[in-house]
């Protein structure tokens, strides 16, 4: 492992070196600019699914025809394995120019002095919500652009549906009757088709489900705002349906990634960010999917908020600070940029770039989902605490091993309150 | 004048004698100047990491900050610690299953291959093609897809009756799963005791035929001792090469060792708390420890080969 780690160091310093080489033999041109003879090349990570590369694709060739002396070489990956890949380059001191990051990892890369004061160069923010850019800023710098916002929903495919005899949801639902919807699914479709995969080991849809009972996820400090019994209460919503067709196995989950269960077809419904509409559209196939609120046992609280899908970032080691901001400034503001992703990243956070989208179709649903859960959206969580990416996935595993039967329900709450104690106490 | 009394005794008596190791001394320039590139890597990118690992396994390093010393508490809270035991577990189960079951494999075929038999050449490449590609990343991505729900394995299997699903998603079944796909690239060890094989004289099977000794009489009094070298060097190299799995499982699992931990091997875990959790200092512990382990091990195997491995020349 340190000797990739080590390796990569030789490798950014190597490359470095020929880059200031370079720099050195031109020395009529400072190394700074480009032209649009000799562009500079900004590296470019983000992580998403075939739809999103081809859009991606789509906004760099706009953004490089319309700024010639820039060229941007994209490079993705899927999100699980965005992050590791990121935590090496940051050790190596070879970051990418720019990067799309989350809110989830933003404390990790932010706080270690990662990331670029977004703050010194020139990025117009005057058409964002005010409320929310602290989301991208850490200690009074900011370290992410928000380029759009989400909020949490349960998914549905209408024709699945109607195919299993049962009628539309129309959101308003307890989470007894969230399981009884599931229940039915299950029970018609024959083994075939399933309910969903387990809501309760998505921690967004706990953190949410805390809310509606008016308990913080994390408190100021830094530490676990909910006890053990919370989360004993969390993970026992759903113990009469494992094992059941409401619940698809986790054999079946498993076998079907990186795909989720609903974008490959085998559940019904799912829960997850409003903006997945895109992805899961041309995962599936299907030619509709709908979008109904979380289940609540208080109807006047929802738990929702917006929360920014994902931020723009840069490196602090980025040789080209200027361009970078451009790049940003470009992906976050450019009215035809949102023409290009629609709802795919969430709804536009610039007003800029959300009045000069048209949206028609899924993504009005979208946008209509949007705005009739706007009355119940509260402020967005506290910024999750360091080494929150790393608490999210044993979340998501620690729950899966419940589906197994590998653990129960108590020994799953107090293996997962003990990682997360542990790392709390690490990144203390 | 003085220092080298014994040098000019010596030339001397044999004058020849100091233009020999002047050779000699420039032919071990030419040998270090040849050996250089290597060398250089060797210190740069072997030897120094692992002296900085050693240091920081005695450290909390999460990749950004200065690391922190905190003494033997990785090495501690190591064994507190329910996934490291868990992968620990795992990997002891691979080694001891999947190592024999591949050396077996290996000597069989290698034993079918040295038969004199027309095309014999064309089999040999037939059979050692799988472990050319076996450790790359697309037969792991195959080997997922065949494995997968509905996949060839699965339909195969209920021709015969036989319900077993995916394999991929059962925690049942996965390290079959694995143990298989390390069986199959046997072609390494099986070129090696094919040459093992060839190396033992025919005259003795002819003798033993001719005492009315049977096959599996020759195969333990001839052929077992006779290849017995052989066999350890194999045992040896591919228990060390069964510790380090680690490519084949992060893909077929997707870099989580799942489902349920099933192929949750000590690389992969250490690879997750390295680059996953920033928790380098206990990574690079985990590194040295499985270093330590092996080399106990490879003692081990050492001391008791003097039992059962036999050398030509030996008085045994």
């Amino acid at each position: 492992m340190i000797d990739r780690r080590k390796f990569l160091g030789t490798v950014a310093l190597g490359t470095a070196s020929a880059a200031f080489l370079a720099a050195c033999g031109q020395s009529s041109s400072p190394a700074q600019t480009g032209s649009a003879e000799k562009p500079v090349t900004l590296n470019y990570s983000w992580w998403g699914n075939d739809d999103r590369a081809e859009r991606t694709r789509k906004a760099i060739a706009l953004f490089e025809s319309k700024n010639p002396d820039i060229k941007v070489a994209g490079n993705f990956t899927d999100f699980g394995g965005y992050w590791p890949k990121r935590a090496t380059e940051a050790a190596g001191g070879g970051l990418p120019d720019v990067m799309q990051f989350d809110l989830s990892y933003l404390r990790d890369y932010g706080q270690r002095n990662q990331l670029l004061d977004l703050g010194t160069v020139k990025i117009n923010t005057d058409a964002f919500d005010k409320s929310l850019l602290p989301s991208g800023q850490i200690r009074g710098k900011t370290y992410g652009i928000p380029t759009s916002t989400n909020t949490f929903a349960v998914y549905y495919d209408p024709a699945k549906l109607a195919s299993l005899g049962i009628a539309e949801p129309d959101g308003t639902w307890n989470y007894k009757e969230f399981n009884a919807f599931l229940a039915e699914v299950g029970a018609k479709g024959n083994g075939t088709l399933f309910g969903s995969s387990d809501y309760t080991g998505v921690w967004w849809m706990f953190n949410i489900w805390l809310r509606q009972n008016n308990i913080q996820a994390f408190t100021e400090d830094g530490k676990l705002g909910f006890s053990k019994d919370d989360l004993k209460k969390w993970w026992n919503l759903t113990a009469d349906l494992r094992g059941t067709g409401a619940i698809i196995s986790e054999e079946r989950v498993t076998q079907l990634l990186p795909k989720s269960p609903f974008a490959s077809n085998s559940t019904v419904a799912e829960v997850n960010w409003d903006n997945f509409m895109a992805g899961y559209l041309s995962d599936s196939g299907a030619k509709e999917l709908k979008l109904v609120p979380v289940p609540s046992d208080d109807p006047d609280n929802l738990g929702l908020f917006l929360k920014p899908t994902m931020l723009m970032s840069a490196s602090a080691k980025t040789k080209y600070k200027d361009q970078a901001g451009r790049f940003i400034d470009f992906m976050v503001n450019d009215p035809e940029v949102g023409q290009i992703f629609k709802t795919s990243r969430g709804l536009p956070a610039s007003k800029t770039q959300r009045d000069g989208t048209t949206f028609e179709g899924t993504d009005k649903l979208v946008v209509d989902y949007g705005a009739s859960v706007e009355k119940y959206l509260k402020d967005a969580p506290e910024p999750p605490i360091v080494g929150f990416g790393t608490l999210e996935a044993s979340f998501k595993r620690v729950a899966s091993d419940v589906n197994y039967g590998k653990l129960t329900v108590d020994g799953a709450v107090d293996t997962w309150f003990k990682e997360a104690e542990d790392l709390i106490k690490q990144n203390a | 004048m003085t220092q080298s009394p014994t040098l000019s005794r010596r030339s001397a008596s044999a004058p020849a004698q100091p233009r020999k190791s002047r050779r000699r001394g420039a032919d071990a320039r030419a040998g270090y100047t040849f050996l250089l590139p290597w060398l250089l890597g060797f210190i740069a990118l072997t030897v120094g990491p692992m002296i900085s690992s050693l240091y920081l396994s005695f450290t909390n390093y999460n990749l950004f900050d200065a690391p922190k010393w905190i003494g033997f508490d990785n090495y501690v809270s190591l064994f507190q610690d329910e996934r490291f035991l868990q992968s620990v577990g795992v990997t002891m189960q691979y080694v001891v299953f999947g190592t024999p079951l591949k050396l077996a494999a290996a000597l069989a075929i290698a034993m079918l291959l040295n038969s004199k038999r027309k095309g014999q050449g064309f089999y040999r490449s037939a059979f050692y093609a799988p472990s050319l590609i076996g450790a790359s990343v697309s037969i792991a991505i195959v080997w997922k897809a065949m494995f997968g729900d509905s996949g060839p394995v699965d339909q195969g299997l209920s021709f015969f009756g036989i319900n077993l699903g995916g394999w991929v998603g059962n925690p049942n079944m996965t390290m079959g799963m694995m143990i298989l796909l390390t069986v199959w690239q046997f072609g390494a060890p099986m070129v090696i005791f094919l040459a093992g094989l060839k190396q033992i004289p025919a005259d003795l099977y002819e003798a033993a035929s001719m005492d009315g000794a049977g096959p599996v009489r020759k195969f333990m009094n001839i052929t077992w001792p006779m290849l017995s070298p052989v066999i350890f060097f194999n045992l040896l190299m591919e228990t060390i090469h069964a510790f380090q799995i680690f490519a084949s499982a992060y893909i077929i699992s997707n870099g989580e060792g799942g489902p349920a931990g099933s192929t949750l091997f000590y690389t992969l875990y250490l690879y997750l708390r390295g680059f996953s959790d920033f928790r380098m200092g206990y990574a690079s512990a985990m590194a040295w420890l499985l270093v330590i382990v092996v080399g106990i091990i490879t003692l081990i195997f050492f001391k008791t080969s003097k039992s059962w491995v036999h050398y030509s020349g030996d008085a045994k």
